[in-house]
């Protein structure tokens, strides 16, 4: 178990645990699990199923989503104190899209049960998980949203279509 | 307002390692760019001369029959109207425009765009017929099967953007040789020598293809491949001669043309922005590997004990490799080669095979009228010695394959 001090100053800069007290988040360390990736490896693909999310400790990860063939769009690179893969933790769905290591990475593993557990002994802490969880959300929503009328735009720009004054 | 910048897609191309990947950046200039805009069908447009007493440059109408809405074209938009036929890129008919105006308007494609899509006179169909064909009967299994392998091999494309400073230490250390008068000695010496001993081996060619003994398949096989690494040569060559102008060798790669021909490429458009023999350099010294390559084929021919395999394999390699050297610096033979550019360069006629085809497809179906102007003795002389020239090779290769093969 990673309940170093090291651990703990890390998760301090997470989103979802900056509201938390000294003990919720020591008992958060305890129910974490580390996990290594080397440089392109895949920690999981579109389709998979899943039930944890994931901690960026260290590198670098990014999440792409099938557009054709062996063609995938790149949606989002996480980088250090981000985290993904969230979606599964709370619904069980099979995972939206593929996350790859881009460098050598590190991770924090959150799975479901340990956030059942933490539902559970500490609730406070949970509802300040969860209502932090609901910004990020927002804030993903948000750039989904951007996203969308970003590839209108590339769609429109590509073809030269003139729908102004159509 | 502050125009925004293009917008761009970052997309993660797989290649086969499973976990082994490729970043590349899309900006929509880059579709853009290779958008192939097609106009409607020739039965869903007029289009008539406006001449004017007054202007010195006719205009044209352009009429879209099946709304009935007119467009005022100036003769610079009519070239363009007439490049936009499904096949060719908005980048090659930029290209196409400035060879035949000497200048480039940044601002006339993307307005004519415009213009024409409001008039509903651009369509998106697939420009090719046999692609038209297999959607239509995607019904049937085996349609769908060669449909998919079509698409699945039009996506194969191995190249790379950043192969500018490849090309550089290729010239530095050798590549500049090629440029030198002693190449050109050596090449000119070559050719005479390799002549000498194609001449002779030709007295005696049924005896030479013979060597080939009951392993015909394999050496047809064998020159084949021989021939298609010859085709990465040629395009290095191109790429160097480009690197020699000094202009930057934008792409390197390999794909299959229309779907099922393997070819490498390599991207030396920067080139356009040279002097014209820069241009007719770059295209005529890639074509002139097969002429070294041939020679060296004849010349060991000429020395392999009569009748073996080695001299059938060295014979029919030197045939292969000058039917190259021909094939792409003659510019009679309906395929855009390298000698088809310098042609089209030299007389300032960018669209010389588009043209000629549709004015002889006029005449065939009766929509044009036969008439005597140089333009049209250009056009009727391309589309002549075009048709006799791919028989005479068609003709040639049936007799080396028969004579090999018997």
């Amino acid at each position: 178990m990673p309940a170093s001090a090291a651990t703990l100053a890390f998760l301090r800069d997470v989103r979802v645990f900056e509201a938390f007290s000294d003990p919720d988040l020591a008992a958060v360390v305890d129910r974490l699990r580390e996990r290594q990736l080397r440089k392109r490896q895949i920690l999981f693909r579109e389709g998979d199923r899943g039930e944890e999310m994931f901690i960026v400790q260290h590198g670098t990860i990014l999440i792409s989503k099938a557009v054709t063939g062996k063609v995938e769009q790149v949606l989002v690179r996480v980088e250090p104190f981000d985290f993904f893969g969230e979606m599964s933790l709370f619904d069980g769905s099979p995972r939206s899209a593929t996350a790859q290591a881009e460098t050598d990475v590190e991770l924090l593993v959150l799975g479901r049960d340990s956030l059942q557990a933490m539902t559970e002994t500490t609730p406070r802490a949970a509802a300040a998980f969860f209502y932090a969880m609901v910004q990020v959300f927002m804030e993903r929503l948000r750039r989904s949203t951007h996203q969308v009328a970003e590839a209108t735009r590339w769609g429109l720009e590509a073809t030269g279509l003139d729908v102004e004054t159509r | 307002m502050e125009r925004p910048a293009p917008a761009k897609f970052e997309l993660l191309v797989r290649r086969d390692g499973d976990e082994d990947f490729e970043l590349r950046q899309v900006a929509s200039v880059v579709g853009y760019l290779n958008s192939r805009p097609r106009r409607v069908d020739p039965e869903s447009f007029e289009i008539s001369e406006l001449r004017s007493s007054v202007a010195a440059a006719p205009g044209f109408i352009l009429k879209n029959t099946t709304t009935e809405r007119f467009l005022l074209l100036s003769a610079h938009e009519r070239f363009l109207w007439e490049q936009m036929d499904g096949a060719t890129s908005l980048q090659e008919i930029a290209t196409a425009y400035v060879l035949k105006y000497g200048e480039f308007d940044f601002d006339i494609i993307p307005s004519l765009l415009r213009k024409l899509q409001r008039g509903q006179l651009l369509t998106f169909e697939p420009r090719s017929r046999l692609r038209q064909a297999l959607a239509r009967n995607r019904g049937h299994l085996v349609v769908k099967a060669i449909e998919m392998a079509l698409t699945s091999l039009e996506r194969v494309r191995i190249a790379s953007t950043n192969v500018h400073p490849f090309f550089q230490r290729l010239y530095r250390y050798g590549g500049f040789a090629l440029f030198t008068p002693a190449a050109i000695v050596a090449c000119v010496g070559l050719a005479l020598v390799s002549a000498g001993a194609a001449v002779a081996l030709s007295r005696e060619m049924h005896e030479v293809l013979e060597g080939f003994g009951g392993r015909a398949l394999l050496g047809l096989v064998a020159v084949k491949l021989l021939f298609f690494g010859s085709v990465a040569l040629h395009q290095f060559v191109h790429g160097l001669a480009c690197v020699h102008y000094r202009r930057r060798v934008r792409e390197f790669g390999f794909t299959f043309l229309h779907g099922f021909v393997p070819t490498f490429y390599v991207d030396v458009t920067d080139i356009f922005m040279a002097s014209r023999r820069a241009r007719v350099v770059t295209a005529v010294t890639g074509a002139l590997v097969h002429l070294v390559l041939g020679a060296v084929g004849f010349i060991a021919a000429a020395y392999a004990p009569v009748g073996s395999f080695t001299q059938a394999f060295a014979a029919a390699s030197g045939i292969i490799q000058w039917q190259a050297l021909v094939i792409a610096l003659y510019p009679f033979c309906f395929i855009e080669m390298d000698g088809y550019h310098v042609l089209v360069d030299v007389l300032g006629v960018p669209t010389l095979k588009h043209d000629a085809l549709a004015y002889v497809k006029g005449l065939l179906t009766g929509a044009s009228r036969m008439r005597l102007g140089r333009e049209e003795g250009l056009w009727l002389g391309y589309v002549v010695l075009s048709t006799l020239s791919v028989s005479a090779f068609i003709a040639f290769n049936v007799w080396i394959i028969a004579s090999a093969t018997s």
